[in-house]
């Protein structure tokens, strides 16, 4: 009795919990499959969404190009180095 | 060979907006009948599992929360199995040959507790907003820092890549098994798991394989290491390394880009999207990730236990590669210690090759917007499943060429991962922000405290790296 409750309150509330009271779930009808995901997380809703551009702050800006020549420099640094190790080890 | 089925549209999109509303009740539902996908019927099947071990074990305190673990336990533990790669392994191996037991016991510990605050927040960012990491980077950051931000990923992936497939021939080659041998089953491998079609296969067949980074652990047993002396350097984090400091140096580096590297964070948020999980799974989602850093830094620390022998014998380590280690121990651990120890090198390479390459094919599928699901078959996804093993035929087929540069690529992969790190940082922390795509699942104050100090600790490993190297007679060396 306290189940079949539990299982209304979910068919009302809760799609995707209510799927789960089926022993097996039918994939074949879209309603299923769609009680089961999420708006945002169906293939064909999320192909044709998107978040758009954020406006970055000038902090964040500088943070990033700052962070782009690190890795540059530090690229440039880690070449050295190896060339530096390949060439004690010969 | 058929167009894949989701190649976005060229009109404007429209604005996405995070929603934990299910999909049969929302405005959309009506629309969406009609298209929906293998991807999306694998999914639910995934999403009805969930909800019927949630309904039938109301929580986790019943078998019922085991099975509710069990189902959402994946891209975590996977991950972090996937860093304890080949190079990784090689790197921990090279720290207990060369030091023993000591300050790199703890810090290993640390650098493994660093890695699991940045891959938490890759749960919650693929949770609540079910896109890729890079989709994301897109997305919000646009083409520019998108282009920047994948060329470090990709680069950093393939050279990896490569490292994984030298430590399968070197894993493998202590067994006298044949180079060409060796590499074709890795690749072997990488094929079955993902001819599957669907994620949940591919995801279990991993976790399989992942498992036997285990290993260690018994070839570690066989070292018979000092326990109180392992319990004295986890309390004091003494005795210090002594020595060579650029060499102190460089294994710092590389012990920290063995356990955070951009990959695992592309890799983590796609999964944990292609997995089907949702905001109501992050607590699982963290356990995950807990679970994975637990067993990874366990098998970690049971590599550097393995080699230390080799410390108190005075070998020296430092050129040697996977079946060299094998060999130099087994006088001291036996052949069987050995021969575990030579696989569980050859298994770290596999899993890792197979993590790997489907990053970086979550990645281009992301960013090109093709279908890129492990839930999709092949003819439905084939540039995702074709970029996936391409990726790994060319750095298989790298390692067998003769005179490759090898021994450039070994030495420079673990610290590129660590100098990649800061950007990758960055943009998970300005997304993991930004309240327009989280909402409530936002980082706090202490989610953005310990990812800032992570930043600038490992920009801290990097300029020291930097410095030395220009300066050498800085650190006395």
């Amino acid at each position: 009795m306290k189940q079949e409750k539990a299982k209304r309150y979910a068919q009302a509330h809760d799609p995707g919990s209510a799927a789960a009271h089926a022993e097996h779930p039918d994939l074949q009808d879209p309603n299923v499959v769609l009680s089961l995901l999420e708006a945002d997380q169906v293939v064909a809703a999320k192909t044709r969404t998107r978040f758009g551009k954020r406006k970055l702050s000038v902090g964040a800006r500088l943070l990033l190009w700052g962070l782009r020549v690190y890795v540059f420099v530090m690229l440039v640094i880690v070449l050295i180095s190896v060339i530096r190790a390949l060439h004690g080890g010969q | 060979m058929s167009r894949p089925k989701d190649n976005r549209p060229t009109s404007a999109y429209q604005p996405a907006q995070p929603t934990t509303e299910s999909a049969v009740t929302s405005s959309i539902a009506r629309e969406l009948v009609g298209q929906l996908t293998h991807e999306d019927r694998d999914r639910a099947r995934d999403r009805w599992r969930v909800a019927r071990a949630r309904w039938k074990g109301r929580g986790w305190k019943s078998l019922g929360g085991l099975r509710l673990l069990w189902l959402l336990v994946g891209p975590g533990v996977l991950v972090f199995l996937g860093e304890n790669d080949a190079p990784s392994m090689l790197s921990y191996s090279a720290t207990g040959a060369r030091f023993g037991v000591g300050f790199f016991v703890p810090f290993v510990i640390l650098t493994f507790a660093i890695g699991l605050i940045v891959q938490e927040m890759t749960v919650r960012l693929g949770a609540v907003t079910h896109r890729g990491h890079a989709e994301l980077i897109f997305d919000r950051f646009g083409k520019f820092w998108g282009f920047f931000s994948m060329g470090d990923l990709v680069l950093g992936n393939f050279l990896t890549l490569v490292t994984e497939f030298i430590g399968v021939r070197a894993g493998l080659g202590f067994f006298g098994i044949r180079p060409s041998i060796a590499v074709g089953a890795a690749l072997v491998f990488v094929l079955a798991a993902i001819t599957t079609g669907r994620y949940w296969t591919w995801e279990r067949i991993t976790l399989g394989l992942a498992i036997f980074n285990g290993l260690f652990i018994p070839a570690a047993l066989l070292a018979h290491p000092n326990w109180p002396q392992v319990g004295h350097a986890l309390l004091t984090w003494t005795p210090l390394p002594r020595g060579d400091r650029s060499e102190i140096l460089l294994l710092i580096l590389a012990d920290i880009g063995a356990t955070v590297t951009p990959w695992m964070i592309f890799f983590q948020q796609s999964a944990v999207v292609d997995k089907g999980m949702q905001p109501r799974d992050i607590a699982a989602g963290r356990l995950d990730t807990v679970l994975g850093t637990l067993l990874a830094s366990t098998f970690a620390i049971a590599a550097i236990l393995a080699t230390v022998p080799l410390f108190h014998h005075g070998i020296n380590a430092a050129d040697f590669q996977g079946a060299q280690f094998a060999q130099a121990l087994e006088p001291w651990i036996g052949h069987v210690g050995a021969s575990l120890f030579a696989l569980g090198i050859f298994e770290a390479g596999i899993v890792a090759a197979i993590a790997i390459s489907t990053s970086s094919a979550y990645a281009f599928g992301e960013v090109l917007g093709t279908a890129h699901s492990l839930n999709r078959p092949i003819r439905e996804a084939w540039p995702f499943y074709l970029f996936l093993l391409g990726s790994a035929s060319a750095a298989a087929a790298l390692v067998l060429i003769p005179h490759a540069p090898l021994e450039f690529i070994i030495l420079t992969v673990n610290v590129i991962a660590v100098l990649a790190m800061p950007p990758a940082l960055a943009f998970l922390l300005l997304l993991v922000n930004d309240r327009d795509l989280m909402g409530e699942h936002a980082n706090g104050f202490w989610g953005n405290f310990a990812g800032v100090t992570v930043t600038v600790l490992l920009v801290c490993a990097g300029l020291g790296f930097g410095l030395f190297t220009i300066f050498p007679k800085l650190l006395g060396g």
